[in-house]
Formats: structure tokens, sequence, C-alpha cells
């Protein structure tokens, strides 16, 4: 067999209309250690023809944004001035202060020296497939920007920065190849310039969804439109959110034989916990866990029943920042209303970082931490009896992107784990030079057409392959239970999907979750078998 | 010769306000948003496994005690050994490093010279070691200059993983600089008294009646490197001091945002600014600044 691999053979090669410019065999995919190295796995679902036909798919095997084809020249050649036009104001201080100036020195100063490219996911485990490398987009926009932005002289120009040509082909294909981007910066790290090739992701993005309205609808109208207008990314309203919690409540209750009662709009608690309220939907164990060890600790702590107030979920992030300012505005202003004396972030790595790196430039308000540094202050602060031994399974740790590299949150949760998990081992690599799940920026949640196959089989393979790889000692024939702990419900989701696609839990007993549940699994006064495999 | 002193004294005027534009102009860009990553180097006591003050419960009431030692440490060994390169992109350390490292020796002997060329100039006589000294360094800098131009050369042409992002400057630059190395070595094989012309040579600078004698291919080497200088400010070569910005304004740049602190004012100042994003959303109509939008939900009628 040999593979039908597609990539582009030149960086031009992306304006120059064809059916597809890269494809993934699935003979180029990096192997999977055994049970997982089947070469008979069905390769992942291509689009079928019609969906071809109607949207911009020529990128690649994928489609996430799925932007139906211009219908006419007119409009294409509107949506190609539209681009030009956003393009030039991503490099202006009224409308992009906010990253101007990384901006800027990442598009003046790349070296192409490649010195970043091995170290992205995506680009190693499609088999290193041009189209994936990160300097690929990089350039061209560089290109773009040197040539509609900062032309100078323009010989001088082209042999400077090469040339580039911008039709409606580069311009579609470009916005499919932003979402092919964790915004991890894995490659950010390995460059010696300091060029950040994730920003250039994220600028692209915000360039298509703030002057051109495109964007994908996960992020923008499920995303953070509904979460402005109805209160939660997850369409949860007031009154929904505080249904379930209080089902969530008995159920703890039920389960721990402790008594869990979540307190709704405390004034003057000294903690306003803020969960992504997707854990409240899809892993109800997480926000009962927090109640319960938040009581056991005897800290005074509120949730909100705002509007936006009780989710944490920020998806501006990923691609605006006007949506992403919006929404960090909202869970300043209800934190001072509330006069708490700080806001923890739940176990969400992307709520931790908007809320607590990145909006800290956009308002000045109350202070914010990580729930990990605030679990770590607790479970060794001696209010609470331990019993490691309850967590007698093998354990290994994710670090999510935005906690580490982007917050550099990496000792508070591993020392709970040294402590509380007696059988934790760490992946390699770890920590701040960690991998994506192959979810990140919002990607989890996105499944439209086969994008779910793709972001699984390319996108967290290397991820996977971590996890195989870190709990290789013991037996992956054998359904005997071990642990993945994810702080993070966006890795979660990706590493949910992943376990049911490659079938992890019945063929190695993969099971994942967070770190307040093998927090409470380990507490004296909580009844035991609190983590119940049958359950997970 | 005075012709090559004019030109001397311009090719160093154009690098020199290059450099300054090109550093005003950053500095002038507005305050970003935070975007460091981790490790930050500055981060005492956590650096080596790349942690930060985020890690202490109620960080904001403790004294940050920022290690700029090692922070410095750090910044020297990327910038003297080429650290990350040599990390993540082994085959290339090698080129790379021998013709980054040529040009920090280049920049030792033309230091060295000038520190020859005053003493003619004050009439006390440079010693010989310090001529033994340039050419010691001289010999070693073109000689590993070149070595480096040629690896380069070779990789930006023929290796697949930079082919594909080579661009006319590549060669340029790399032919450029490789021939500054050769003219400079032809000259030192050919001419003994190289280091003693060197520094006459940037004494008459100064004083044009100052006696020197510049061979043939001297003036060649000369010329190529007044190319370079007016040449290099308007390249992405500037990242040899453009780093300093992308490590410390960005990358390791982690300034919080306290109350009394000096950020709040410039925030507000730009959170001033009137937004023109087009779409829909964003609701921008030519009036409202950042701070009218961001009370907004972007549903609202115009
Ligand atoms: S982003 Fe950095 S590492 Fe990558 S090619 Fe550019 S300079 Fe080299
Ligand atoms: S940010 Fe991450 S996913 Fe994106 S190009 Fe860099 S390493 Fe790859």
């Amino acid at each position: 067999m040999s593979s039908h691999r597609k990539q582009p053979k030149s960086l031009k090669d992306i304006s120059r209309p064809s059916e597809q410019l890269a494809h993934v065999d699935s003979l180029d995919l990096f192997p999977l250690p055994p049970p997982y190295d089947n070469p008979n796995d069905p390769p992942f679902k291509q689009l079928p023809q019609k969906t071809r036909d109607a949207f911009e798919a020529s990128l690649d095997d994928t489609l996430v944004v799925g932007l139906p084809k211009p219908k006419t020249k007119e409009e294409e050649e509107r949506l190609v001035q539209a681009f030009i036009s956003g393009l030039r104001k991503l490099f202006t201080s009224e409308n992009n202060w906010t990253f101007l100036q990384p901006l800027t020195l990442s598009m003046e100063h790349c070296a192409r020296c490649q010195s970043c490219i091995d170290d992205c996911p995506y680009y190693e485990m499609s088999g290193h497939n041009e189209l994936y490398r990160p300097t690929y987009r990089s350039e061209i926009f560089r290109r773009l920007y040197f040539k509609y932005v900062n032309p100078g002289v323009a010989g001088f120009n082209r042999m400077q920065n090469g040339d580039i040509e911008l039709n409606w082909t580069l311009i579609a294909r470009l916005l499919e190849l932003a979402y092919r981007c964790t915004l991890c910066r894995r490659c950010a790290q390995s460059c010696p310039i300091g060029v950040d090739n994730g920003l250039i992701t994220h600028e692209l993005r915000k360039l298509f969804s703030s002057e051109m309205g495109i964007t994908v609808k996960d992020l923008h109208e499920k995303g953070t439109v509904q979460q402005l207008k109805v209160g939660s990314s997850t369409g949860m309203s007031p009154i929904v959110v505080k249904d379930n919690i209080e089902f969530v409540d008995e159920d703890m209750t039920e389960r721990t034989g402790i008594k869990v009662q979540t307190r709704w709009d405390v004034e003057g608690a000294e903690v306003l916990l803020l969960h992504n309220a997707g854990e409240i939907l899809a892993w109800p164990d997480n926000p009962g866990c927090f109640a319960l060890i938040l009581d056991a600790a005897g800290i005074s702590w509120t949730m909100s029943s705002d509007l936006v107030g009780y989710d944490g979920v920020n998806y501006g992030l990923f691609y605006d920042d006007v949506q992403l300012a919006r929404i960090a505005y909202r869970h300043m202003e209800i934190a001072k209303k509330l006069k708490v004396k700080k806001i923890v972030m739940g176990e969400c790595g992307h709520e931790s970082k908007a809320l607590g790196v990145i909006a800290d430039r956009v308002f000045q308000g109350i202070p914010r931490e990580t729930a990990m540094t605030l679990m770590a202050d607790i479970v060794f602060s001696g209010k609470i009896k331990f019993d490691p031994s309850r967590n007698d399974f093998p354990v290994t740790l994710h670090d999510p992107c935005n906690l580490v590299r982007a917050m550099g949150v990496v000792e508070p949760q591993r020392k709970v784990l040294r402590y509380l998990a007696p059988r934790f081992r760490e992946m390699t690599p770890h920590g701040v030079r960690n991998y994506c799940c192959g979810g990140g920026s919002g990607m989890a949640i996105m499944s439209q057409h086969n994008f779910m196959d793709w972001r699984l089989q390319v996108g967290g393979r290397k991820k996977f392959k971590q996890i195989l790889d870190a709990f290789a000692d013991e037996d992956l024939n054998s359904n005997s239970p071990k642990y993945l702990c994810a702080p993070c419900s966006n890795c979660k989701g990706q590493i949910r999907d992943l376990f049911d696609y490659y079938g992890a839990k019945a063929k190695s007993g993969l099971h994942y979750g967070g770190l307040v549940e093998l927090i409470v699994n380990a507490m004296v006064d909580v009844k035991e078998g609190f983590i119940n495999w049958d359950l997970m | 010769m005075t012709a090559l002193y004019v030109l001397t004294w311009l090719a160093v005027s154009v690098l020199l306000l290059g450099v300054i534009a090109r550093i005003i102009r950053i500095l002038r860009m507005p305050l970003h948003l935070r975007w460091e990553l981790y490790p930050v180097p500055h981060e005492r006591g956590r650096a080596h496994y790349g942690g930060s003050r985020l890690e202490d419960v109620n960080w904001w009431t403790k004294q940050h005690n920022p290690d700029h030692v090692t922070e410095l440490w750090t910044m020297l060994k990327e910038i003297l050994l080429l650290k990350g390169v040599w990390e993540h992109n082994r085959p290339l350390w090698w080129g790379s490093f021998a013709l980054h490292f040529a040009l920090y020796l280049l920049i030792g002997v033309l230091a060295l010279a000038v520190i020859g060329g005053i003493m003619v100039l004050t009439g006390s006589p440079a010693p010989p070691v310090l001529f033994a000294v340039i050419k010691i360094l001289a010999w070693v800098a073109y000689s590993l200059g070149m070595l480096g131009a040629l690896i380069m050369l070779w990789k930006r042409l023929l290796d697949p993983k930079l082919k594909l992002f080579t661009t006319g400057s590549h060669v340029f630059n790399l032919i450029l600089l490789g021939a500054i190395d050769l003219t400079g070595l032809i000259w030192m094989i050919r001419d003994s008294e190289y280091a003693v012309s060197l520094t006459g040579f940037l004494a008459g600078l100064v004083t044009p009646t100052q006696s020197y004698d510049l061979s043939t291919v001297g003036y060649w080497h000369v010329s190529m490197v007044l190319l370079f200088f007016v040449y290099f400010p308007f390249t992405h070569m500037t990242h040899a001091f453009v780093k300093y910005f992308t490590y410390h304004s960005i990358r390791w740049e982690d300034t919080p945002n306290l109350p009394g602190g000096r950020l709040q004012a410039q925030i507000n100042r730009l959170e001033g600014q009137v937004v023109t994003w087009a779409a829909p959303h964003i609701n921008a109509d030519g009036r409202k600044t950042w701070v009218d939008l961001v009370g907004e939900t972007g549903e609202e009628k115009p």
C-alpha cells in the first residue's frame, strides 16, 4: 500500500485553485502503540462531494468554518476587499491595541529558520504534511502583511519577504487554516527570536471575525453570543443552572455521606466560584466536589446566578477581542456587585487564562486565582484528613496549555497528586513543555461535517500516544482502571471524545476526570469508593 | 579616500538612525494584553520548571521579587550560544552558530580597532598586543563566518525543511556576509599590517589628514561592510536587537495590573479609542469606543 498524501509544494500553491490542497492519508499518520496499532482501522471519513460543492472546502480533508461558496464574482470581490480592510485594521492601535506590538514584531522578524516546526503536534502527527507546518500559515500571512500593510519599496520588499497572490482561493483556505492550530503556543516556546505562530493564528481568526463577521458557529453564535444573551454557552438560563446544581448537591450528599449545599449570590463571600458551565452538565461530580471541599475547608464561598455569572467560559479568547472583553467585563462586574474578596476559576484552562491573565489589562477588578492553587493550599492546610491509599490506581496528569504555558501554574496540581495518588506518574514531556490535548482554542467543541474524525485522528493523536506511553508499564490490554487527571473542561471534552473513538475504556481501562474528584475520593470523611469506574 | 570617509559616515548614520527609528517605533506601540509564555526566567525559584507567582494562593498579597540575574543569564545564553536553535533545530545550529558568533567577534574586532584608532589620534601608539588580539579575533571571525555562510547557504538552498521558505534576501544576506568574511580573510592573508591599516582607517574618520593605507581588497572589504550597515536596518536581521523586545516586552512581560500600578492609566487611554471593525456583532458606528462596545452585548440595534 502506498500513501496518497497531498501537500502544498510552495507557499504560492495556496492561491492556485485546485480541488484540495492537502490530504493526510491514514498511512502517513504517526503510528500508535498496541493495542491501537491496527493498520486496518478505518481512515477518517472524507467529505461528500455535495459538501465540497456547497462550501469552501478546498484546503484539506475536513471543514470547520464551512463557509458557503460566494454566489457571484461580485460577492467574492466584496469579501476580498473586506479581508484587505481587516488586514489593515489589525495593525492599527484603535482596533487592535490589544496585540499590536506582539503581532507586528512577529510579522517583521521571523528568520524562517524553522526551529519551531517540530514542536507542533498537528504537523508531526499528520506525517509532517507541509500544510500544517506552524510557519506555513504564518508565512502566507506575513507576505500579505508586507504586500498590503507595510509595502515599503516594492521590489526590495519582494526580495526580502517573497510574494504572494491574494485572491479568494487564498482567503477561503486561510480561513479554514486558522482552525488547524490550537493556539497551544508550543511552537512559540522554541522560537529563538520570540516569534509566535500561535498568536498569528489568533489574529487571523480575529480579522475574519471582527471585520468580516466570519467565524465558527460553536464559538460565536452558540458560544459568546448565546452566553451574553442567555447566560451560558451551554444554553442554561439562571433557573436551569440552579435546578441542575440542586440535583448535583443531592447526588453528592447521597454518595459521600456529607451534606452538600451550594450557596448562591452571597454578598461579601470570600470566594466567588466560577465554573466552566459545561462541567455542570457533562461532569457534574466536578462542581459537586468543589462545593464539598470548600465547605470542608471552612471557606466562605458563593456562586452567582446572574447572567454570565455562572459560566466562566470565554470563547472570545480564541477569536475576537471585543467578545472576550464583553464576557470578562460581566464576570468582573458580578464579582464587584457581590463584593467578594476573590474569584476562583474552576478547572478550566481557557477560563483561567482569559480572566486571570488576559482580562487583567482590560479592567482592574477583583483579584483572581486558579482552582489548582486554592486546592493545593487546602489539601496541605491540614483542615481535611486524607487517606491516599483510596487512590491506589495508576494516575497521570494532562497539563492544560493555558494553565501551564500561559500562566505558569504548574506545580500545585502535581504537588496534590504526588501526595494523594500513590501511583502517580508524569507524561513525557510534561509541565510547560506539555502537548496540547488536540482540542485547544475551542476545537474540542467543534464536530461539524467530519471534523471530529480529523480532530481525533490527527489533532489528538499526540496526546493519546502520550497517555498510552504514560501507562506503558501497566497492561494496556486489560481494562483495570487507569486515571487521567485533566483539570480543564475543554481538554476533558477532547479526551472524552478520544477515549470513545478508540474504545480506550473498554480496551485499556482508561478513565479521565479532574483533580477535585481525586481529592474527594481520598477524604477520610467521605464514604469509600466515591470514584466509581462504572459511572465514569 | 575622502569619498570612502563620506560613505562610511553616511553608512554609519543610516545604520544608527535605522536602528534607533525601529526601536522608537517599537517603544511607541501601545501596551498590549498579557501574553507571557512560561518559563519566565525571572520567576525566582520556579523558572527551572516554568512556574509563576500565580501558583501562590492570594498571590497579589505577596511581595514579588524578580530574579534579574537569571533573566540576564538566560538572554546571554540565547544571544551568544543560540540555545533555542541548539535545543530545537540542532542540524541548523552548526552553521547558524558559526555565522552569528563570527559577527559577534567582528563587533569585538571593530571595538578594539576603534580603541586603537583613538590611541592613534591621541598620539599614544597602540601596543602590539592590541594588534595581535585584533588579528587573532579577525582570523577566527572571518574563517568561522565563511564556514557559517557556506553551511547556511547550502541549507537554505537544498534542505527541504528550509527551501520552501527561502527568499531572495536569504541568499543575498548569506552571500553578503560570506563576501565580507572572504574579503576580510584575503586582506589579512595579503597584508601583514591588516590591524594597523584598519585602526589607521578608523582614526582617519575623524582626522582625514591622518595617513593610512588600504589595499584594494581592504577597500572591497570596507565597502561591503558599509553596504551591510546600510542594508541591515531594513531587514529581518534586525531580530538581533528586536529580540530584546520580543523577550522582555512580550514573552517575559508579566506585570499585573494592580491598583496603584502604572498600567491602568494607559489602559483607560487605549480603551477610549474609537473602534472601526466592520462586523455587525461589533456594533461599531464610528463613534463608539472600546468602553462603549464592551458594555453592550453586540445585539443592540444601532
Ligand atoms: S517562527 Fe521563529 S523558529 Fe519559526 S521560523 Fe520564524 S524565527 Fe524560526
Ligand atoms: S500553536 Fe500549537 S498547534 Fe498552533 S502551530 Fe504552534 S504548535 Fe502547532
